[in-house]
């Protein structure tokens, strides 16, 4: 059972990215690794930036990562966001290797800093959420 | 390397606004007819036309009928802030090339608060699909996770970036046609509201409407010292490939090679107009275009006075921290704000003896960090 969507904007479900909104639904999250030079790749494309090799294969991320910089925003002009500022927006490295821009959950705003583990949020709370997102990861998970 | 006999001969400025009073091409249509006045020639002599790329459906060519404008040359810059800046020096390549005899170079929005946050979620598909719904925050959003990274690694203090949104305000205070013209002091910016941690208020730009022109043409149609030419020309486009919000810039690939045409090195620059949507961003073009080492922009700023008479005189007529950013317009803000100093004209602004200066670009955000960078070295002809 899903929780309420809560009123997120909504990214377009296309072919290129229907494998990873789908393994977000299932609180999983699936990057694109290039069939031919083996990078990974975030965000979802129809071909490697890399090598333009066009056979793009799904792989399960262990959905835990390093926080390398972060901001806390404050300014929003919609709901929810306005009732959830400040919105934590971090880029975080996977332990695959690669980079990406996400939501960190967290009760605990100073403890959000650079370097700090983060690991996805679970079902079924990550169903209210429309993309990946992170929570701080717990010291002994 | 650039011709030395075709350059910019005319400018204009459409008045900015925080709400806008006319479309898009109303304000387009005030900076034009400013600027073919200014450079002395008949519209119908125009034969070019660039356009910043933020004009929606219209190209150029549909922009042209609009204008009542017949062309041998239409081109449409892209990259945004970065690109409208370098749509000058197609322009230049253009008439040596003989495509056409003047060129008129337009960017202009037509925009305020409200519907600049409206847009924000759209910018690319990247943006509105993968940042959006994070509650990504726009560009300070953004800008905030580099200028974190920018202090965690060099140790970068807001007292030091603060510097810049101040002194420039200094300046703005002497430009009638800056929006933010009360005093600002350092405490003002240091204690202002929150808008993305690390990022306050008054690193913020001021989203509004305007519009700027310039016309390019032969050097030897305005009289001595009315003209400017441009001595060097680079941008660079996804540099560091791959870096969702890297703490550099396409400015350090080609700065070298940018000063090396221009045949004069750094020191020999009256002035610096960098694109300033946030004081960080004007730090790193002042980084990557190597005015002090990487890293050490916070003991420049400590050092040098940035007001349009100090001993680094940057964005001398507020920039857009103070001005506003015009959309499209902000692209060619700071090469106005060049040619205006180098014709003398600065007014209550003016750096003394200004003969060469330099202006750079930044524009372009998608997933993560602006894309695209540019720079202009420009001389009094």
């Amino acid at each position: 059972m899903s929780l309420p969507s809560a009123g997120y904007p909504h990214p377009d479900e296309t072919e290129v990215n229907r494998p990873f909104l789908e393994g977000w639904r299932r609180g999983k999250l699936l990057i694109q690794r290039c069939a031919d030079c083996s990078m990974f790749v975030f965000f979802p494309r129809e071909l490697c930036p890399h090598c333009w090799c066009s056979d793009m294969q799904w792989v399960e991320a262990k959905g835990t990562g390093e926080v390398v910089s972060h901001s806390l925003v404050y300014s929003h002009v919609t709901e929810p966001f306005v009732s959830e500022a400040p919105v934590v927006l971090a880029e975080i490295r996977l332990s695959e290797g690669l980079t990406m821009l996400a939501r960190v959950l967290t009760d605990q705003l100073p403890s959000i800093s650079s370097g700090i583990q983060v690991e996805l949020v679970p079902l079924p709370e990550a169903s209210r959420y429309p993309l990946p997102t992170f929570r701080s990861r717990l010291p002994n998970g | 390397m650039i011709t030395r006999d075709i350059g910019i001969i005319g400018y204009g400025s459409a008045a900015y606004h925080k709400k806008p009073d006319t479309s898009l091409f109303g304000y387009a249509g005030r900076a034009a007819r400013k600027a073919i006045a200014n450079a002395g020639i008949n519209k119908k002599e125009i034969d070019g036309f660039c356009l910043d790329g933020s004009l929606g459906a219209d190209t150029s060519v549909s922009a042209a009928e609009y204008l009542g404008l017949t062309l041998s040359w239409a081109h449409k810059s892209t990259a945004a802030g970065a690109g409208t800046l370098m749509s000058v020096v197609n322009a230049v390549r253009a008439v040596e090339a003989g495509l056409a005899n003047y060129v008129l170079c337009i960017g202009a929005g037509a925009q305020d608060i409200s519907s600049f946050k409206k847009r924000i979620s759209g910018f690319t598909a990247a943006v509105s699909n993968y940042l959006a719904p994070h509650g990504y925050g726009g560009p300070p959003g953004m800008h905030a996770i580099i200028q974190r990274k920018h202090m965690n690694a060099f140790g970068t203090r807001r007292e030091q970036l603060g510097r810049i949104a101040v002194h420039q305000r200094m300046n703005a205070m002497r430009n009638d046609s800056a929006l933010l013209r009360s005093p600002l002091t350092l405490d003002d910016y240091l204690n202002a509201k929150m808008v993305s941690d690390p990022l306050r208020l008054y690193d913020c730009v001021l989203p509004c409407s305007g519009a700027e022109a310039v016309v390019v043409g032969p050097l030897d149609r305005v009289q001595k010292g009315k003209g400017v030419r441009v001595l060097s020309a680079r941008e660079r486009h996804n540099h560091p490939l791959g870096e969702v919000a890297p703490i550099r810039g396409g400015w350090e690939v080609f700065r070298d090679v940018l000063f090396a045409d221009a045949g004069y090195p750094q020191a020999d620059m009256d002035f610096m107009q960098c694109y300033d949507d946030f004081p960080i961003m004007a730090a790193m073009q002042i980084e990557d275009l190597g005015f002090c080492p990487k890293g050490e922009i916070g003991c420049f700023l400590q050092e040098n006075t940035l007001t349009y008479d100090g001993s680094f005189p940057l964005n001398t007529g507020g920039g857009l921290l103070s001005c506003g950013q015009a959309g499209g317009a902000a692209g060619l803000h700071g090469l106005v704000e060049a040619v205006r100093q180098l014709r003398g004209e600065g007014g209550a602004r003016q750096v003394p003896d200004a003969t060469r200066g330099i202006v750079s670009g930044f524009g372009m955000i998608s997933y993560g960090h602006g894309l695209s960078a540019s720079a202009v070295i420009v001389e009094r002809a």
